[in-house]
């Protein structure tokens, strides 16, 4: 916990563990330096129980979509006719089948899988397009800001939820298509809270330092300005996979989004809906593992911004 | 003050009009108001179809700007927002299922910030203490609960629960009995049909308020004029209820006007789960039925209510903060 | 201070109002537990002033803070505290709710962010009040409206219904004042009251706090890392380091005769605004020890020019020293105080004066130099905006009204005055290279009017570079110290890595940096070293002009001092120019060929440096000197201040006239027809007596007379 009153305290610049190459030259010397700052990142988030926690959580999720096809037989597109809607464990179904006798095991493992590739794809499309139009818009200022801010805005106040509907449902749910139009309506806010930051950034010393020098403009923006809010694209980038699942769901949830024969954690979830009290198992299984994975991303994503800002409050309590 | 109320509300009204007027465009390029009409028995000619579409100015064959003036000029003269394919009147519908959503939407939005912001205040003065630990985590884990996951998580348990006390005491679908008569009946019967909808919405939104509260108040506790206040000799809650909190309350009223969007999405799903007929399940609704005007007057609903936020939300601001002065 | 003297009378008869005892605090942090105030004890008696001295990281503020109880719940505070009788630190929150406010009060240092945002000024005094005194709320507002009026706030009526926003920072510290002694209170805690303020409200705010003190009885506590601030204000003195009191004595006593050798190298550190020969400073080489698994030596012992293996072997105690009376004690934490005589041991100076390099430049006239830098009639002008929501245009500021000055080759220029005079606008207006709105501006020459194609600008670039005021903020903290002095000479088309290597290795050696640590991160190296850096980087492609903003003011002084030298050293050997802006005059005078003072967008007065700081001429150079307090408490006690009245005002019209005339002492002494040609002919920069020194004032004959001292 960082103490916010000037003059008291430790100084925190001066203890900070970032000085520690310099107790220690020889080390520092070798490129020491380049590799501590990322020992001590990962130090202050293993200190974080509650990121490990997500980080693990996160780990198993991704194994079991890309491994767990190979604990069943089933294709999650067959339809076992002769088991509809069977309980977990019945005919050869780890988890049941749905009403169309599909395997649910099957599904799911899919189903993440499919969430999975839509979420990280769109949420780096997303964090990648935020944070250079954000950074661009921050150094430029003037005209080139206000005209960059002014057309987010405006996509903004389109109704992005309803739009991506439509076109979701006018291609009958590819998930290409999930990943363009969510792409296309998720980066604004984003970059807004990036151009924020990046504003402060290009006041800073040593962005005008860069001016004065002669860098050139492209040159000042990827080596100084992204660079410097690194951390918060990486930040941005998980919760993003956790909003963008969110979003996916309740696309898919109300019939928008991922459809037949398709599969995703929404469209399951869907699925479960009409059997709640017949079948709940079409419904706990999806549920859980969607909530799994939005959680787990948002432990990892505070878990990150604790660890790489380093103003953050959660380095050195004791 | 009043200048500048007005200044806005003509900017928003701008934004409203270019936002209704793209999705109309939108609206007839991706939906098939024809589709209605294919599966129908006898089958009928893409002729007669056009000409029953041509009724509800959606005819295909009509050249989109006629239509769109068709469109536009009905609802500048008369208000009137067009019909279905099949028909129906967009206003006729709005205008019940806006009380419905209304309703849902208001309630949950009051408990969501009550208790978020209430949230927020005893957790931060208790930071790292167990209280805060656990209910951080809870709202983590309800923040990130997609609401369709939420919406059926509340079905199941208030299904457990009337199973176990073998009555109906919380219904999980519809607004409200369709048997019951007589104002006392019919409110009651709506007031317990409202609750597991609110519940659910407000379980998926309170949790952005309390996280955005705690941090902010947590930022307050430790600045220079709070210290002040303590030197003082304010106690430490006493400086943080008095001086902190007040001021860190108003980035939380520009939070409620953002969360607007988010907020109609759950109710989207709420509505849909809960078979309340508003104007979230009238979302999905005219989208899977193909309805362009009912698709459009959904997002002018939407786009009403969020400039209707911003502006309540620049109020408060300008109520609560004497550094901003309109005059 | 005659006053203040009449109220302490015979204190050591009474028992201390204030008594620290052994008082230690202790905080975790990453990398262990951080011992920031280690043993600290003091008697504080009523009516007196105790300064504490000492630089970032000393424990000066950790000390008030626990004394306050103001500390965060996870700091480890022992020892005693003991207040008129009660042990502070056995009190809990509500406790010492009663103290705070009633019986101490605290002004803290940055008064911008002191103040509660969303309440009115007169609000807040009078929740001070009410916290204590058992009176209605109109009562209160009176009260509350008096203490604004005591403390100098000027129409208090009104101003008590305004808002902190609404006042500028000096008018706040006073505000803050009026709150601190709200309650009669018996102590008076104040943290660097006056770092964050410009010179003239300096002496202003100090001037009310004695009137403060004077009018309550109050003792004070001043923490300062500025030694001219204690010599001005304290009776006795405790000097800080690493967590502890080394050093204790009277204030004459401490300045005088100083014992311990952190004092005297703090002393001999520092530049003097009256020191009129030019030599090196003497700098206290190293950096204060982190404050994390301490030794059991003298803390000071690895930057001590005189440490023995006996320093090494345990920390020596702050023990009284034989010779000093009981009334007047003289302590010190230094094993060889006792030989330490006048800042020497044995006639042998503790501290050896480096030597000085004569530059070769000099020796030619000025006249005979080219000029590197030329500004005639620049102007800058902003809109100003009206409006938190609804921003609106409602007039222009000008920051920068019609400049000229002009730099010859291997001179300094001295450019000076108080926050938003308008300086650091100019430096950016040279720096952008751009066409100024009106007048013009030639680099080495050439006219930046005529700069249009990319080459001749990147030309002129390398000839201009710059150093900024904070050594973090102006180095990427992502990027290696080769990369950061690498950047520039990319920039000018170098490509070749094994160039680049040797000249970043040069440029390293050339600042006094190990060429090893090029691949170390700037947050490894301490702050007189990121500043090197960023000499090194402003040095990379061989410029003939630097223009430095501040580039000593966010440093300790022991560590500024070895910056200003190797600064000097440059200039020598490079044959630089510098254009340098500080607001701190001491340290102008010292580096400073030329100097020119700037006063709301406009040059006041301009000439050799000797000439304006003996002779000011201007009204504003003259308030300005005489501002500024020196560390010599002797000094302190006599001279005289001029103290202007009120604050900078906007200078938001370009109306004709002078701009001094709201503040000037000058111009209430004029007949009316005089005063009408202040306000309404703009006085132009006039030569008196032919030399180089030109000053703005209309009548500045009329007053050579009553000239400050110093």
């Amino acid at each position: 916990m960082a103490i916010n009153m000037p003059g008291v305290g430790p100084d925190a610049e001066g203890l900070s563990p970032a000085a520690a190459p310099a107790e220690d030259p020889a080390k520092a010397a070798r490129g020491g330096g380049r590799t501590s700052p990322l020992k001590l990142y990962a130090r202050r988030f293993a200190r974080n129980k509650a990121a490990l926690l997500g980080l693990v959580l996160f780990a198993l999720l991704v194994f079991f979509s890309v491994f767990g096809r190979f604990l069943t037989h089933w294709n999650f597109t067959e339809a076992d006719f002769t088991a509809l809607t069977v309980s977990p464990g019945v005919s050869g179904h780890l988890l049941g089948t749905n009403a169309a006798g599909n395997d649910v095991y099957a599904q799911l493992v899919h189903g993440l899988g499919r969430s999975l590739v839509i979420a990280v794809t769109v949420s780096l499309l997303t964090t990648a397009i935020a944070g250079l139009f954000g950074t661009t818009a921050a150094y430029f200022g003037g005209k080139v800001e206000r005209a960059m801010l002014g057309f987010v805005h405006f996509l903004l106040i389109l109704p992005s939820f309803l739009i991506i509907a439509l076109v979701g449902t006018h291609y009958r749910g590819e998930w290409q298509v999930l990943v363009v139009v969510l792409t296309l309506f998720g980066w604004m806010l984003t970059a807004r809270v990036i151009w924020s930051l990046a504003t402060s950034l290009r006041e800073r010393e040593y962005v005008m330092a860069a001016r004065f020098m002669g860098v050139s403009p492209m040159r000042t923006i990827v080596r100084h300005l992204v660079p410097n809010i690194g951390s918060l694209l990486i930040v941005t980038f998980t919760l993003g996979v956790a909003s963008t699942v969110q979003a996916e769901t309740a696309l898919s949830f109300i019939g928008f989004g991922v459809k037949q024969p398709d599969v995703s954690l929404g469209s399951m979830l869907a699925d479960g809906q009409n059997t709640l009290s017949t079948a709940p198992w079409l419904f706990y299984l999806p549920a859980a593992l969607v909530v799994l994975l939005t959680v787990a991303m948002a432990l990892i994503g505070d878990g990150l911004r604790d660890a790489l800002d380093p103003t953050s409050q959660s380095g050195g309590r004791a | 003050m009043l200048r500048y109320i007005a200044r806005k509300a003509v900017g928003w009204f701008l934004m409203i009009v270019v936002a209704t007027n793209l999705t109309y465009f939108l609206a007839n390029a991706f939906l098939k108001p024809a589709s209605n009409y294919t599966a129908l028995r006898p089958p009928r000619t893409p002729a007669e179809i056009n000409h029953s579409l041509a009724l509800y100015n959606l005819n295909p064959d009509k050249p989109i700007i006629d239509r769109w003036w068709h469109w536009i000029s009905g609802i500048v003269t008369h208000f009137d927002w067009g019909q279905s394919p099949t028909g129906g009147s967009v206003n006729d519908q709005v205008a019940y299922r806006i009380f419905v959503s209304g309703q849902l939407v208001l309630a949950s939005t009051i408990l969501a910030i009550v208790i978020g912001v209430g949230l927020g205040v005893y957790t931060a003065s208790r930071q790292y203490k167990a209280a805060d630990r656990v209910w951080q985590g809870l709202s983590v884990l309800s923040f990130n609960t997609p609401s369709a996951v939420a919406s059926l998580a509340v079905v199941l348990v208030a299904i457990a629960l009337n199973q176990s006390l073998g009555s109906t005491l919380l219904p999980v679908a519809g607004a409200q009995s369709p048997d019951v008569a007589g104002f006392w009946a019919v409110l009651g019967s709506r007031a317990t049909h409202a609750i597991l909808p609110t519940i659910s919405l407000t379980f998926i939104s309170y949790a952005g308020y309390h996280l955005l509260q705690r941090s902010l108040l947590l930022d307050n506790i430790n600045s220079d004029y709070v210290r002040t206040a303590r030197s003082k000799g304010l106690t430490r809650k006493q400086a943080i209820y008095r001086h902190g909190l007040r001021t860190s309350i108003i980035p939380v009223a520009t939070q409620v006007a953002f969360a607007m969007p988010a907020l109609f999405t759950g109710a989207v799903i709420t509505e849909t789960v809960f078979a309340w007929h508003g104007m979230g399940e009238y979302f999905t609704k005219t989208i899977s039925t193909n309805d362009v005007h009912g698709v459009v007057a959904v997002a002018a609903f939407g786009a009403l209510m969020t400039a209707i936020g911003a502006i309540l939300a620049d109020l408060v601001i300008v109520a609560l903060d004497p550094r901003i002065r309109v005059s | 201070m005659i006053e203040q003297r009449a109220v302490t009378t015979k204190p050591e008869t009474q028992q201390p109002l204030l008594s620290v005892r052994d008082l230690k605090v202790a905080f975790p942090s990453e990398a262990g537990r951080v011992d920031a105030v280690r043993g600290v004890s003091f008697d504080l008696h009523r009516g007196k002033t105790l300064g504490i001295v000492g630089e970032s990281g000393s424990g000066k503020s950790v000390t008030s803070m626990a004394v306050m109880g103001l500390l965060p719940d996870y700091a480890s505070v022992t020892g005693s505290v003991t207040l008129g009788g009660d042990n502070l630190l056995d009190l809990d929150d509500r406790q010492m709710s009663k103290v705070r406010g009633r019986r101490i009060g605290m002004i803290f240092q940055d008064p911008l962010s002191s103040l509660t945002p969303i309440f009115s000024i007169g609000a807040q005094i009078v929740e001070a009040l009410q916290i204590h005194q058992d009176i209605s709320t109109a009562a209160a507002w009176k009260r509350a409206v008096e203490l604004l009026d005591l403390v100098g706030i000027p129409n208090p009526d009104r101003r008590a219904k305004g808002f902190p926003h609404e006042f500028s920072g000096g008018m706040r510290q006073r505000a803050v004042i009026a709150m601190a002694i709200a309650n009669d209170p018996d102590l008076i805690i104040a943290d660097e009251p006056t770092t964050a303020l410009d010179v003239t409200v300096q002496a202003q705010i100090l001037d009310v706090l004695k009137t403060a003190q004077r009018e309550t009885g109050a003792a004070v506590v001043m923490i300062t890392h500025d030694l001219g601030v204690v010599a001005g204000s304290a009776d006795d003195v405790m000097v800080m380091y690493a967590g502890r009191a080394v050093e204790r004595a009277g204030v004459d006593e401490l300045f005088a005769r100083p014992r311990m050798p952190y004092t005297i190298g703090l002393m001999g550190a520092i530049p003097r605004l009256d020191d009129r020969a030019r030599g090196a400073l003497i700098p206290v080489p190293g950096t204060p020890p982190l404050l994390v698994d301490l030794p059991d030596a003298c803390p000071f012992a690895a930057r001590c020019p005189v440490v023995q293996d006996a320093c090494l072997q345990g920390e020596p105690p702050l023990v009284a020293l034989a010779g000093s009376d009981t009334g007047d004690e003289h302590a010190a934490a230094c094993l060889r105080a006792a030989e330490i005589d006048g800042g020497a041991i044995g006639g042998t100076p503790i501290y050896p004066v480096p030597a000085v390099r004569e530059s070769g430049v000099a020796a030619v006239p000025r006249e005979d130099r080219p000029k590197v830098l030329e500004l005639s009639g620049v102007t800058k002008t902003f809109p100003l905006t009206r409006g938190g929501l609804l921003k609106r245009k409602v007039g222009t500021v000008f920051a920068v009204n019609g400049i000229d000055l002009d730099i010859h080759e291997g001179e300094t220029l001295g450019l000076v005055g108080e926050s938003g005079c308008g300086k650091t606008t100019t430096l950016l207006e040279i720096m952008g290279l751009q066409p100024p709105e009106q007048g013009s501006i030639a680099v080495c020459g050439q006219d930046t009017a005529n700069l249009r194609r990319r080459q001749d600008i990147s030309a002129v670039r390398r000839n201009i570079q710059m150093v900024f005021q904070d050594p973090m903020g102006a180095l990427d903290p992502r990027m290696t110290v080769f990369d950061i002095l690498a950047e520039p000479l990319r920039a000018i088309g170098e490509r070749d890595r094994r160039t680049l290597d040797t000249k970043v290795g040069d440029l390293m050696e050339l600042v006094g940096l190990d060429p090893e640590h090029r691949d170390r991160f700037p947050s490894a190296f301490s702050g007189g070293q990121r500043q090197r850096i960023g000499i090194a980087r402003a040095l990379a492609t061989k410029p003939q002009l630097l223009v430095l903003d501040e580039p000593v003011s966010a440093l300790d002084v022991s560590v500024q001092a070895g910056v200003i030298n190797l600064l000097n050293d440059l200039k020598a050997e490079l044959g630089l120019s510098y254009l340098f802006v500080a607001h701190d005059l001491s340290v102008v005078r010292h580096i400073s060929d030329r100097v020119a003072v700037m006063y709301l967008g406009r040059i006041v007065e301009i000439g050799a440096t000797d000439s304006v700081f003996d002779d000011p001429r201007h009204p504003y150079t003259r308030a300005l000197l005489s501002a500024i307090p020196l560390p010599d408490p002797v000094a302190e006690r006599t001279r005289d201040r001029v103290l202007l009245k009120g604050d900078l005002p906007s200078p938001t019209d370009d109306r004709p006239g002078c701009r001094f005339v709201s503040r000037c002492p000058l111009h209430l002494t004029l007949s009316d027809p005089q005063k009408e040609q202040c306000r309404g002919v703009t006085p132009p920069l006039t030569a008196r007596g032919g030399s180089d020194h030109r000053d703005a004032c209309h009548f500045a004959d009329t007053t050579t007379s009553t000239s400050v001292d110093n």
